[in-house]
């Protein structure tokens, strides 16, 4: 498998390409629009943003939050510094870790704002996992999809029509020009986050065998209805130069924000998804697919950063990568599934030219709140067996 | 009318204008319809003449040939209207595809005919010097517009839009010309002279940047 | 340029009467319900697309022409050309289409029995409107056949000459698609769709097999089609319209770069 000669991703990364030095478009892409943006001038936008919404409804904004280093910033930004006043909406994945539990309690303690917190129906979720970890290798559907329309649903019932999100995506939409700022919308959503699954398709995918209104936490809003409270759904990032290494220290010093050691990941990185405690067999899914995970991707940004040489990132890779999560045990009993399965499934939707060798399965090590990681609601076997009956006849694989 | 608005995709603060959209007989009319209402707009589709003067904004749309075109213009009584609307009131308006061609002075598709003469031009078929280039022109392309132009504000290149026709609207004067485009040759694809708008291509089908195009004519 | 075009085919669902939706099929067969037509069709116009065609695969069946209010509802939502077919038998069947937002109408078994239909309608609506979808399968003796009503009958024609005949008759375009590689992923057709579209001069569209972005690459270098449609490809794997234009843009092809 071919690998960029300046970083270390592979071809199976998602629209890579190689120059004819080998080297990857993404580290020759010179990220030109950060560099001229006029931050004074975004900072004058952002004044005006917030002076047309301040005070008008029983909160400023609402604020999306998950509890990792981009919304706790945002969080600390928006309320300590910016002195708003807002709701904080966090929809609950089910796969909170303690230090993360920890860390949202020492921050609103400390920062002070109402917090709505809603956790889905659980055997929702479970069928949702198994459902999207079926059709498209990737078991987080209920979360993309839950994290993106919930908060804009609140957002329609409560009327809080400004609502804040974080780092913005790199990609400008050809709808706005380049100065105009990132809409955190349906179009984004579609693209980008719900890998392309409504909550009406998911429906239609999971046989009608659920109440529709299951799904309501996971559909987003319509646009009239959204349009009618006049709302701006924008990107802090948008507004203010976004410095994650900046950020992280700045929340630690004032919230006590804490980061974690997450699966397979070496201590360097310990500010990067911390929240989820299925996030190490996400990570092994994708090194099954693809052939390469974090690590790689983590290291890659550090060379273009020039805080690693190639060298260092290869080693570290070899270090950390390929290793099956304890996780994964914990996954094979919320989804109901053996192992077998799990990995007749995740082979399922390797990305060519990479082969998985299940022969060289090296496991793992284990971190300090393994066992805390709850594993309550165990899927019933014949439940998800009849689901994967539906896809294993119909599927060509 | 508002000037001021908060510029979101999909979101507008309530712009105080109505628009209009032609029907004659010839035209997409649902899809115009759909556009502009998706953008947050107030329009209906008439076919009424005497109501044009009701409107802030006409759109006339076009799909078929010239001769039929204003030949319907003609028999729907819509002629005489327009042009008062158009030339005397100077009421904004936008042509699209064929909605645009029969503006011109002459149009050449089956034989020769007469259409609005708001503009000195005549519409041709297209010939490509390659013959590998087909016509119809039917698909996307990049063009290359006068930035400067209300219609073109707000976009990121490349501006691809879609395209559906085998004839185009050369003009004598080449000021009123603001966008072309090459299809084996260089054609006109967008027109400007004062109130007077026209389209080659189909901003209710072109996706996000047609949407901003019709947007700018809409909030002109 | 060249076109990436989902393919959306339509059917009542098992679960609800009522209710149309979309599915994948693998060699016409074994039907996965997939989505909502709805629903898909603003995603996709979200991942930009360039175009995107409906089948209604329950029209013939029910001897009904195509569902049009879907199609309607289709219409209020995405702005980007697109055809609809299924169980197309008429003139007014057009109309009705065209009326409800459709820009193009694909006609498959009608204008085979009824070759003038292609005729009659490109007279009316303009040949840019009249697409003509030719199935076709391989035979055990390697020689290729046209299928009509879904793939059910199979007839003595082969897909060239079909294609040739609907070109005369006003055809604006064609639409192939290989049964025996639906859903499959096993790769278009090549060495088919590229006599196909070195015989005719109106543009072809290409499907069945797509299951690596490379496939369109392909069809486009090799065959020079003018658009390769998908159904499977996109809903059932970890791909992604933006990716797989990436992909064919990086192959040197001339497409819609705008995302």
């Amino acid at each position: 498998m071919k690998k960029c000669t300046s970083c270390v991703l592979p071809e199976t990364h998602e629209t890579i390409a190689f120059d004819n030095k080998g080297v990857c478009n993404i580290c020759t892409q010179v990220s030109v629009q950060k560099e001229n943006v006029d931050w004074v001038q975004k900072r004058k936008d952002l004044d005006v943003l917030i002076s047309q919404y301040k005070g008008k409804h029983d909160y400023d904004c609402l604020i999306p939050y998950s509890g990792g280093k981009d919304s706790t910033w945002n969080v600390y930004y928006l309320i300590k510094v910016l002195k708003l006043k807002a709701l904080v909406v966090r929809f609950n994945h089910g796969f909170m870790r303690p230090n993360l539990n920890d860390n949202t309690t020492r921050v609103f303690r400390e920062l002070g704002a109402d917090f709505h917190d809603f956790s889905p129906n659980w055997k929702i979720t479970q069928k949702l996992m198994l459902q999207s970890f079926l059709d498209k290798g990737d078991f987080c559907w209920h979360c993309h999809s839950g994290i993106f329309s919930y908060p804009m649903q609140v957002a329609v019932k409560f009327n809080i029509p400004l609502i804040f999100w974080g780092e913005p995506s790199a990609e400008y939409t050809a709808y706005y020009s380049y100065d105009q700022p990132e809409e955190v919308d349906e179009k984004r959503f579609n693209r980008f986050i719900n890998l392309g699954i409504s909550a009406d398709d998911m429906y239609v995918r999971l046989g009608g065998k659920v109440d529709k209104r299951d799904l309501s936490p996971y559909q987003y809003p319509k646009l009239k209805d959204l349009r009618r409270i006049n709302y701006r759904s924008v990107c802090l990032g948008s507004y203010i130069p976004w410095d994650v290494k900046k950020q992280s220290k700045i929340i630690a010093k004032e919230l006590g924000w804490k980061g974690d050691r997450v699966e397979n990941v070496p201590e360097e990185y310990s500010y990067e998804k911390i929240e989820c405690y299925m996030q190490g067999v996400r990570d092994w899914i994708k090194y099954i697919k693809r052939g390469y995970t974090r690590p790689s991707h983590l290291t890659s940004i550090d060379i273009r950063n020039n805080r690693l040489t190639r060298k260092e990132a290869v080693s570290i890779v070899k270090k950390y990568e390929g290793k099956e999560p304890p996780s994964l045990e914990i996954f094979l009993e919320l989804v109901g599934i053996s192992k077998e399965k799990f990995y007749q499934i995740s082979l399922s939707h390797t990305v060519s030219p990479w082969k998985f060798d299940m022969n060289s399965i090296e496991k793992g090590e284990k971190l300090k709140d393994f066992d805390k990681w709850s594993r309550e609601g165990k899927m019933d076997k014949k439940d998800a067996e009849e689901q994967i009956k539906k896809w294993s006849s119909t599927n060509k694989n | 009318m508002q000037k001021n608005k908060l510029k979101n995709g999909h979101q507008q603060i309530k712009i105080n204008m109505n628009a209009a959209i032609i029907d004659y007989g010839m035209g997409n009319l649902t899809s115009v319809n759909n556009a502009i209402e998706y953008l947050g707009f107030d329009c209906e589709i008439i076919d009424n003449p005497d109501l044009m003067s009701k409107f802030d904004k006409l759109i006339l749309p076009g799909v078929g040939a010239f001769e039929g075109c204003i030949n319907n213009l003609k028999t729907k009584n819509f002629v005489k209207n327009l042009n008062e609307e158009v030339l005397t009131k100077k009421k904004p308006i936008l042509g699209i595809c064929l909605g645009m061609q029969v503006m011109a002075k002459k149009g050449f598709e089956g034989g020769e005919f007469e259409g609005l003469g708001w503009f000195d031009a005549s519409v041709v078929k297209i010939r490509p010097q390659d013959d590998t280039i087909k016509v119809p022109n039917i698909g996307w392309n990049k063009i290359d517009y006068n930035k400067e132009n209300i219609l073109f504000q707000n976009l990121k290149d490349p501006v691809e839009v879609y395209f559906v026709h085998s004839y185009h609207m050369d003009c004598f004067d080449q000021k009123n010309i603001i966008a072309t485009s090459i299809h084996g040759q260089k054609i006109t694809v967008a027109v400007n002279k004062e109130n007077i708008y026209g389209t080659q291509f189909h901003p209710e089908k072109s996706q996000d940047l047609g949407l901003q195009i019709l947007e700018n004519f809409l909030t002109v | 340029m060249k076109r990436i075009i989902p393919k959306l085919l339509l059917k009542n669902s098992t679960f609800d009467p009522n209710q149309m939706v979309l599915v994948n099929t693998n060699k016409f067969d074994n039907v996965k319900e997939i989505g909502e037509p709805v629903s898909q069709a603003k995603i996709y116009q979200s991942q930009v697309v360039d175009e995107l065609i409906f089948l209604d695969l329950d029209a013939r069946k029910f001897s009904r022409p195509p569902n049009f209010k879907i199609i309607r509802n289709a219409s209020e939502e995405i702005f980007m050309p697109f055809c609809v077919g299924g169980g197309v038998n008429s003139i007014d069947d057009f109309s009705l289409l065209l009326n409800n937002g459709a820009d193009k109408v694909s006609i498959n078994t009608a204008a085979f029995l009824n070759p003038k239909l292609i005729k009659e309608s490109a007279d009316i609506f303009g040949s840019q409107c009249v697409v003509v979808s030719i199935d076709y399968s391989l035979d055990l003796n390697g020689n290729y056949f046209v299928y009509i009503e879904g793939g059910k009958t199979k007839t003595s024609k082969s897909p060239l000459d079909w294609a040739l005949e609907s070109e005369k008759n006003g055809a604006g375009e064609i639409l192939l698609t290989s049964i025996d590689r639906d859903g499959t992923g096993n790769g278009i057709d090549i060495e088919l769709t590229k006599k196909i579209v070195d015989s005719v001069s109106i543009p072809v569209i290409t499907s069945g097999g797509c299951g690596l972005s490379s496939h369109f690459s392909d069809a486009f270098l090799k065959c020079n089609v003018s658009g390769v449609s998908a159904g499977t490809f996109f809903s059932m794997r970890d791909q992604n319209p933006i990716q797989t234009r990436s992909h064919i843009k990086n192959a040197g092809i001339k497409i819609r770069t705008k995302t």
